[in-house]
């Protein structure tokens, strides 16, 4: 045992320069957890979306993301913290907001490209300004959830932006504690974000024929960093329960609160 | 009684020391100041090293471009208004009671410091800090303390650096200077010179009585004068604290690099004389004099008053890049508006919000990638005209309490502008739609939900609205927003519900 001890040492040292500590298990980091107001998504998330991490929520449209990430912002802005919106789209409906019950003053609300300047089907002005954005909001700290919405891009748009970019911002939002919330069609952020969801669209639910109600949006995780594990004990395997959850969500003007 | 004690501060070439303050780069080359109408300039004012080469007052313009290596400037009364602000407020914080005996080519200021010995110390250390506070505020001061008015004002003028006249002495003190220092009309001077009188010390040893018989009674006044015995009432000024700095370019400006150089100098100067007051800079006013006679103006306001350099001069570079004037800069005017210093309380338990002045630059920043009115925070118009808002700048409340959050609700995801779109109807409701190129048909429509208003001016309004569940052939469901104007009979794709 203490030659393989010895010789484990004289490798790591021998490799240092390239990769620290090459033969030591990564130290199992968890992650602290923000709650998104949402029984069954933070069931599902082991306690909500990480902070000081990237969250992504991915799906097409319509499938219950921007309500998601409203309701995530509504409880951080609840707590008191400040958030910011960047809209790649234009599409933030401030209306929407307040309805869901974010504090508006909390809220800072970034507007990329400009419609009448821009090439139909060219997104590229906005989704560089949104990165910058994103990159200087990060870098200034104090925000505590940050919402960058790519949700109405064309997901070949968004695989273009560089892995470089986002392991800059998973760097920054580490550094400042800030939970970046990525709304997209596909995973944009890959290995970078620690969490990604499935939002996999929804079922709406009426009363009578002439008012719609609520939908139920159905969610699964796909990727999840920083779990809480105990030490020694294996991962289980994941059973679609374990990895898929349900929501019902009350339009603005339904009496029924969400659940 | 207690004793009266003086002390004058003299700023002689003041036409050339305004200028010079603001153009530190200029200090070490001999600069000349012209006045006058364009056919008959003159030098009204120059430095120390432009008089080594030889250049003195009243030289017109064609006389002084014969000496090489002289800076040639115009004389800008409103810098001089600005310089001459400066320095009484410089001088503010040694004394209150400042009377002005400023000459057309100087300025000089009298301080009453009696009693400030305790605070100042004695009237040596007094007058050399006074010096040195004038020097900081980049004036060159002769400064003069006497017990007598009329001695300290001529001491500074006619002397060089610190001179203190002791009580007692100011007849022997003032005794070698001439009779010009008195400051008086011609008249009496061709007269004394026809007598042999060339200075002070001779015009007082002359007996008084006869001086009054032969030239009046006012000739007891110059001779008090000439003994440092002449009484003075004492007409303070009010000094108000006017944060304002100015400057007119020699030729117009039209780089912005050469704008920042000289406005850093101008924020260093307002930041130094709002901190003799204890005091910050709340909001800066930046207006720029173009060609043509126009006027640029930059408001800065930041989110705390505050006395960073660096930070009001990253504030004013962004600004001045989103807001570039249109033509070339002829004069610089940067006012401020003081403001308490910020004192912020941090609890232990109080959310983490970002720092005021980073966020302002930040924000700043963002604004010159988005656009300004695209940045801020969202405020609903107090209408039930649908998606009315308008954007506020955003703050950050310190005082934020935390309330009970609201359950979620569906969210909906605006077309902005909303996309004209072609609706098939039956029975008066949708059965299909096309988005450009794309078909849609209708699995469910819920409504219409009607609204108007304003319908007595031109915002009327009157829609219909309908809540679209689409299924289209390749089974991906959209749910979506269309409202029909009633108005202007056009369908239109408002909204998805995300």
């Amino acid at each position: 045992m203490a030659t393989a001890a010895a010789l484990r040492i004289q490798i790591e040292d021998a490799l240092a320069t390239r990769f620290p500590a090459a033969l030591t298990p990564v130290v199992h980091t968890i992650r602290e957890t923000a709650t998104t107001g949402i029984a069954a998504v933070d069931t599902l998330l082991e306690g909500g979306l990480p902070v000081g991490a990237i969250s992504e929520l991915v799906g097409p449209e319509c499938s219950g993301r921007t309500s998601l990430a409203l309701a995530f912002a509504a409880r951080r802005t609840a707590e008191g913290q400040v958030c910011a919106w960047i809209d790649a789209g234009d599409a933030f409906d401030p209306e929407s907001a307040a309805a869901s019950g974010v504090r508006l003053r909390q809220l800072l609300w970034v507007r990329c490209g400009n419609h009448m300047a821009e090439k139909r089907g060219k997104p590229w002005a906005r989704l560089d300004q949104a990165l910058r954005v994103t990159d200087l909001l990060l870098q200034a700290g104090g925000f505590a959830a940050i919402v960058l919405d790519l949700g109405g891009m064309d997901s070949a748009h968004g695989m273009r932006i560089p892995l470089a970019s986002w392991f800059r911002f998973r760097q920054a939002a580490d550094h400042t504690r800030c939970s970046l919330v990525v709304l997209g069609q596909a995973s944009f952020a890959q290995s970078s974000a620690a969490v990604v969801v499935d939002c996999m669209g929804g079922r709406a639910q009426s009363q009578g024929k002439t008012v719609l109600t609520a939908s139920i949006f159905e969610f699964r995780r796909r990727r999840q960093r920083f779990a809480p594990q105990l030490v020694g004990q294996r991962k289980p395997p994941a059973s679609v329960s374990d990895t898929q959850a349900a929501w019902t969500v009350h339009a603005a003007w339904s009496a029924e609160k969400s659940a | 009684m207690s004793r009266e004690l003086y002390a004058c501060l003299h700023a002689a070439e003041f036409p050339a020391q305004a200028v010079l303050r603001l153009r530190p780069d200029l200090k070490a080359q001999p600069v000349a100041v012209l006045d006058g109408p364009a056919h008959d300039q003159s030098i009204c004012a120059f430095n120390r090293l432009a008089a080594q080469r030889g250049v003195v007052h009243g030289l017109s313009r064609l006389e002084a471009e014969c000496i090489s290596g002289v800076q040639l400037l115009m004389r800008a009364p409103a810098i001089e208004q600005a310089a001459r602000a400066v320095m009484l407020e410089a001088a503010a914080q040694f004394s209150p009671r400042i009377e002005e005996v400023s000459t057309a080519n100087a300025c000089s200021f009298v301080l009453d410091v009696a009693g400030c010995e305790l605070l100042f110390g004695p009237a040596a250390q007094m007058a050399a800090r006074l010096r040195q506070a004038m020097a900081a505020a980049g004036f060159r001061v002769s400064v003069a303390v006497s017990g007598n008015f009329h001695l300290a004002r001529m001491k500074a003028a006619n002397t060089r650096g610190i001179t203190l006249v002791p009580a007692g002495e100011e007849a022997a003190s003032l005794a070698k200077f001439p009779l010009g220092a008195l400051g008086l009309a011609e008249n009496p001077y061709e007269t004394f010179a026809l007598w042999g009188i060339r200075t002070l010390g001779e015009l007082a040893a002359l007996p008084e009585v006869e001086l009054v018989t032969r030239l009046g009674a006012e000739a007891r006044e110059w001779q008090a004068l000439a003994r440092g015995a002449a009484r003075h009432a004492f007409q303070p000024i009010e000094s108000a604290l006017t944060l304002r700095e100015y400057y007119e370019f020699d030729s117009p400006v039209e780089q912005m690099e050469g704008l920042l150089f000289l406005a850093a100098r101008m924020i260093d100067c307002l930041v130094e004389r709002a901190s003799a007051h204890a005091l910050s800079l709340a909001a800066l006013a930046v207006e720029m004099k173009l060609e043509g006679n126009a006027t640029h103006r930059l408001n800065l306001r930041p989110a705390l008053p505050t006395v960073d350099r660096k930070f009001l001069l990253k504030l004013l570079h962004l600004e001045m890049a989103a807001h570039p004037p249109q033509a070339a800069v002829l004069a610089l005017t940067l006012t401020a508006e003081p403001g308490q210093s910020s004192k912020i309380q941090l609890g232990l338990f109080a959310p983490q919000t970002p720092e005021p002045s980073r966020l302002d630059v930040t924000l700043a920043r963002i604004k010159a990638i988005v656009g300004e009115e695209r940045v801020g925070t969202p405020v609903l118009e107090d209408t039930h005209r649908p998606a009315s808002f308008h954007t506020e700048t955003f703050k950050v409340d310190a005082k934020t309490s935390t309330y009970d959050p609201q359950p979620a609700r569906l969210a909906l995801r605006r077309v902005r502008p909303p996309r004209t779109i072609q609706v098939t109807l039956r029975e008066n409701k949708p059965v299909g739609f096309r988005d450009g190129g794309q078909s849609y048909q209708v699995a469910a429509a819920y409504g219409p939900w009607r609204s108007n208003g304003c319908w007595w001016s031109v915002d009327a309004w009157d829609t219909e609205e309908w809540d679209v569940l689409t299924a289209d052939p390749d089974g991906v469901a959209l749910s979506c927003l269309l409202t029909n104007d009633r108005l202007r009979g056009v369908w239109r794709l408002e909204a998805l519900l995300d």
